[in-house]
């Protein structure tokens, strides 16, 4: 995608995002703002629904900063979770990979 | 480990808490008012009616309910723990008790009693006051009867079979992502909103699980509103934004929908409606983009092996829900073998958390539990090892006259050392008498009752310790004398109160350890041995001639006399045809001994020393007609040589030895047992002056002395057959056996000269 | 990968039956004594799962849950109240403490399954 002249920077997420990660998750992406962004889902093995709210609202600012804001690689886990609870995460998956 | 194992487990745990209960009781009597004691009490039958219920003992359970509602009432300061109160909630730890006994051993217990308990019980947590006891009063159906064992193992626990959470899921794979399908297509439908509080995350639940069970249910299609969803820099990460809304088609029902969020019920708005058949899906999809949800949720659980539940593992599902039908103890079998089935290697890693498991625990608790019979093995052992020592020492001295000292030192060193693996092997076995003291309060308890008497037990160094053998042994005798002194010796209240004492009676109960014996008293604060009376009862009897000269304590002694009762009338307790005499005998069995003092007017002192141990005796070794005898030491007073001047003929074969200006029968111990017919000369022997039964003394004649020693006891009922006179036998070093005097059977023996004709004496044992 | 289950119970009978029903259901089984016990162990134990009792001697069930509630590392674990009451008074109390879920005795290991389920991934 058209990222500006900032850097590319990634994001490799714990395999357990649960309570806890959600404001440590939180703190990561607040430290990104303004880079476009690859996440790295890969070693996920449990996701909750509060950290999947983080990275939604971090989806929509990086919308707002007109940055890219991808998953690279996302595990099983992942994907079937987002898929249960009903989120759409289809057009953040990068397509050169 | 198995159900029975943990039925074994939860018995023995029931005593103990039984003896809190009972513990705890009496501290809340004598007026202290801790909450955690209260806490203490209210656990103790919490516990055991929780352990009840999972062995599906019924009527324990129904009992420590009613129990355990009151003692709520108690903890929530509901009701006051009155002395009243108390007395109600005392008997019912004794029915407690006897339930469990009864759940265990099978048996029955007093139906009238526990219902009258429960009525009690209900009528104080209602704030009345108790019921008067009435036998008359019909028993209660269901409360406390007494079922045998077998039958209350055989009461399967009501299983619980969940249709949630893994239930087998009814559809097939191919359903996945289709269009509205026909094989679902007349399922009920419901559209379900949820909208988390974030409470629900705090509290460790998680909105995807929920979703997970509920998808379980059946085809669901799902919409996340992520409306409320603020940018990154507003959000608060533990807020929940999230709120779904699914329409799902179950054959479920709507109950099984609700109790998917049993857990979170409080903690999220939900709103499940019923869905007219074919409206469903146009109602839901209408305005919101719904998501079919994939049913192969597997990697939700993550890389583990989830044993049940799984949707790929449909027919162990089945298996599980099969066994859930049936008792609870199957499933738990039923697991077992599933997982036995599975691969090897999980017993290995069960193992290895069953070591964390023991490990976490056995950093706490700084105690074990070992099995009896493995510590009086290892008893019994260390008793060789003692024996088999002084063999050694023994061979060694007679072969090397010299004295080859470094041997000889590293014998005294073994020595040494064996008698600390004795003295710590021994100690393994002991215990506090706590339990036998607080089984005592019981029994006053039941006495005080029955006599009308208000008494109070005081109890005092329960913690001292003594080996669990004599333990055991005490409970009898003791339970007797406690009868006695609450029958016998306390007056009732309005004589007490007519003498300037309080109406309540207190009966004192100590323990203690006293040079290497353990010495219990027994006091009340009676009358006192009414001295005329005893005397009276002995003359009738013919124990005492009308105009013997007998000394206050000698007088007092004279209760141990066989068939001696002071009662005017045999009363329903004391009066049993057991007196005195057989308290008497039974603690001498145990190596101990008994003594009275009473204070007209003040009260009885029963004092009682006993060893600390039956599998060890300090003796003293000594010949008699070429045969090596031992006395216990604890029987001997003093010894002597007798002088041909203190020798007495009296009548036909008695001799008197004259010590001090006093007389003192002489037992020739050899001509007892019968080890020789002829009569000794006293002169060439020796006298081991010993104390009798009736607090008299008597000089027991024998060759010579040889020496005193520790010996191990061996029973000779065990290994031969019980020999009148002799209560058992040992090793000595040489290998020899040797026989351990039963003083006071020989004592007694005395007056009727030879052994044989004391038939009697088989139950000194 | 097992999960690992630390069991709050005073009671020697539930704590074995706790045991030998979570080794035979595949997971692993830490146990602790009372409250404070439990909240010492916590962790080294690093359970998945949290099972306490109520009514226990030191620390009760409450202030257990609150004691992990609190800790920074353990405040999002699931735990569940095993309670013989079935009344909403003390449920109630215990999830303000913070419980996840609760399963009511008598103790059936198929509901104490379903319920670790229920709560787990």
């Amino acid at each position: 995608m058209a990222a500006k002249k900032a850097a590319r920077k990634s994001l490799n997420l714990a395999p357990v995002l649960d309570l806890n990660e959600a404001n440590a998750l939180h703190g990561q992406l607040m430290g990104l703002r303004g880079n476009a962004l690859v996440i790295d889902a890969s070693a996920v093995e449990r996701v909750g629904a509060l950290c999947v709210q983080v990275l939604m609202a971090g989806a929509k600012s990086w919308e707002e900063d007109k940055q890219s804001f991808t998953f690279a690689k996302v595990s099983d886990a992942f994907t079937k979770t987002t898929q249960l609870i009903g989120v759409n995460i289809d057009h953040l998956m990068a397509k050169e990979i | 480990m198995d159900m029975n194992e943990i039925k074994e487990i939860f018995f023995q745990e029931c005593e103990e808490q039984l003896a809190e209960l009972e513990s705890g009781l009496l501290r809340l009597n004598d007026g202290d008012r801790d909450p955690e004691t209260v806490n203490a009490v209210f656990r103790a039958v919490h516990s055991i009616k929780g352990g009840a219920g999972a062995f599906g003992l019924d009527d324990l359970v129904s009992f420590a309910h009613v129990f355990e509602t009151t003692l709520d009432c108690v903890r929530s300061n509901k009701l006051e723990p009155t002395q009243e109160v108390l007395k109600v909630m005392l008997k019912s730890a004794d029915v407690l008790a006897d339930l469990t006994n009864v759940a265990r051993d099978g048996g029955s217990v007093d139906q009238a009693r526990s219902a009258q308990l429960i009525r009690e019980l209900e009528a104080l947590a209602k704030g009345e006051a108790p019921p008067a006891a009435s036998a008359s009063e019909p028993v209660a159906p269901k409360a406390a009867v007494a079922k045998p064992a077998a039958v209350a193992k055989a009461a399967p626990v009501e299983p619980v079979v969940n249709e949630h959470g893994f239930a087998p899921v009814a559809f097939s794979f191919d359903d996945f992502g289709g269009d509205e399908d026909d094989a679902v297509g007349d399922l009920p439908a419901y559209d379900i909103v949820f909208k988390p509080k974030s409470e629900l995350y705090t509290k460790g639940n998680e909105a995807t699980l929920l979703l997970r069970d509920l998808s379980r249910l059946g085809e669901m299609s799902i919409h996340c509103n992520m409306d409320s969803l603020p940018p990154l820099d507003q959000m608060d990460p533990e807020t929940a934004y999230f709120s779904w809304k699914v329409s799902i088609k179950t054959d479920k029902g709507e109950d099984a929908i609700r109790s998917v969020f049993e857990f979170a019920e409080w903690d999220c708005e939900l709103d499940v409606t019923a869905v007219e058949t074919g409206e469903a899906s146009d109602a839901a999809t209408d305005d919101l983009p719904m998501q079919p949800v994939p049913f192969d949720l597997s990697a939700l659980d993550g890389d583990l092996d989830v044993p049940l539940g799984v949707v790929e593992e449909e027919e162990q599902i089945a298996a599980a829900q099969e066994a859930a039908a049936e008792t609870a103890s199957n499933v738990v079998q039923m697991a077992g073998n599933a997982s036995r089935a599975a691969a090897s290697e999980k017993s290995v890693a069960a193992a290895a958390a069953q070591n964390n498991a023991q490990q976490a625990s056995s950093a706490a608790a700084p105690t074990i539990r070992v099995d009896l019979d493995r510590v009086d093995r290892l008893i019994n052992l260390v008793g060789e090892l003692v024996i088999n020592q002084a063999m050694l020492s023994q061979s060694v001295i007679e072969n090397d006259s010299n004295g080859v000292s470094s041997i000889n030192m590293g014998l005294e060193e073994l020595q040494q050392l064996t008698r600390e693996i004795q003295d710590s092997v021994m100690a393994i076995r002991a215990q506090p008498v706590k339990p036998v003291f607080q089984r005592m309060a019981r029994t006053v308890r039941e006495i005080a009752d029955i006599t009308g008497k208000s008494v109070r037990l005081v109890t005092e160094g329960e913690n001292t310790e003594v080996d669990k053998t004599v333990i055991d042994k005490l409970a009898e005798p003791l339970t007797h004398m406690i009868r006695n002194a609450v029958d016998h010796g306390l007056e009732m209240p309005e004589k007490r109160l007519a003498a300037g004492k309080s109406a309540e009676g207190t009966v004192k109960l100590t323990a203690k350890h006293r040079s290497g014996r353990i010495v219990i008293e027994l006091s009340d604060d009676g009358a006192g041995i009414n001295r005329e009376k005893v005397r009276q009862k002995a003359i009738d009897n013919d124990l005492i001639a009308a105009d013997a000269n007998l000394s206050d304590e000698e007088i007092d002694n004279l209760i141990f006399h066989a068939g001696f009762s002071t009662a005017d009338k045999v009363s329903d307790l004391s009066g049993r045809g057991v007196g005195m005499d057989v308290v008497k005998r039974s603690i001498q069995a145990l190596g101990g001994r008994i003594n009275i003092s009473s204070k007209p007017g003040h009260g009885s002192v029963f004092t009682m020393s006993l060893p600390l141990t039956l599998a060890v005796l300090d003796g003293m070794v000594v010949t008699v007609a070429g045969q090596t005898l031992v006395v216990p030491l604890t029987a001997i007073v003093e010894t002597l040589q007798p002088d041909a001047a203190a020798i007495h003929s009296f009548g036909a074969t008695q001799r008197l030895i004259s010590i001090r200006n006093s007389f003192c029968p002489l037992v020739d111990v050899g001509r007892i047992l019968n080890f020789r017919a002829t009569q000794a000369n006293p002169v060439e022997g020796v006298a081991l002056l010993v104390e009798s039964e009736g607090g008299g003394q008597r000089a027991l004649m024998v060759d010579a002395i040889q020496g005193q020693r520790q010996v191990v006891i061996k029973s000779l009922e065990a290994n031969y057959t019980h020999v009148p006179g002799i209560a058992a036998a040992t090793i000595l070093g040489d290998g020899r056996v040797a026989l351990i005097l039963d003083v006071d059977a020989v004592v007694s023996a005395s007056r009727g000269q030879s052994l044989q004709l004391e038939s009697s004496l088989a139950a000194v044992g | 990968m097992k999960k690992k289950v630390l069991t709050v119970d005073d009671s020697r009978t539930i704590r074995n039956m706790l045991l030998v029903t979570l080794n035979n259901a595949g997971f692993e089984t830490i146990q602790a004594e009372d409250g404070i016990e439990g909240l010492e162990i916590l962790e080294d134990a690093n359970p998945d799962v949290i099972v306490t009792d109520i009514n226990m001697p030191r620390l009760d069930g409450f202030g257990f849950i609150e004691g992990v509630r609190k800790n920074e590392k353990f405040r999002a674990i699931p735990i569940l109240v095993l309670t013989t009451e079935s009344d909403a008074e003390k449920k109630n109390r215990a999830r303000q403490a913070g419980a996840t879920g609760w399963i009511v005795k008598p103790f059936d290991p198929t509901k104490l399954i379903d319920a670790i389920e229920r709560v787990t991934a």
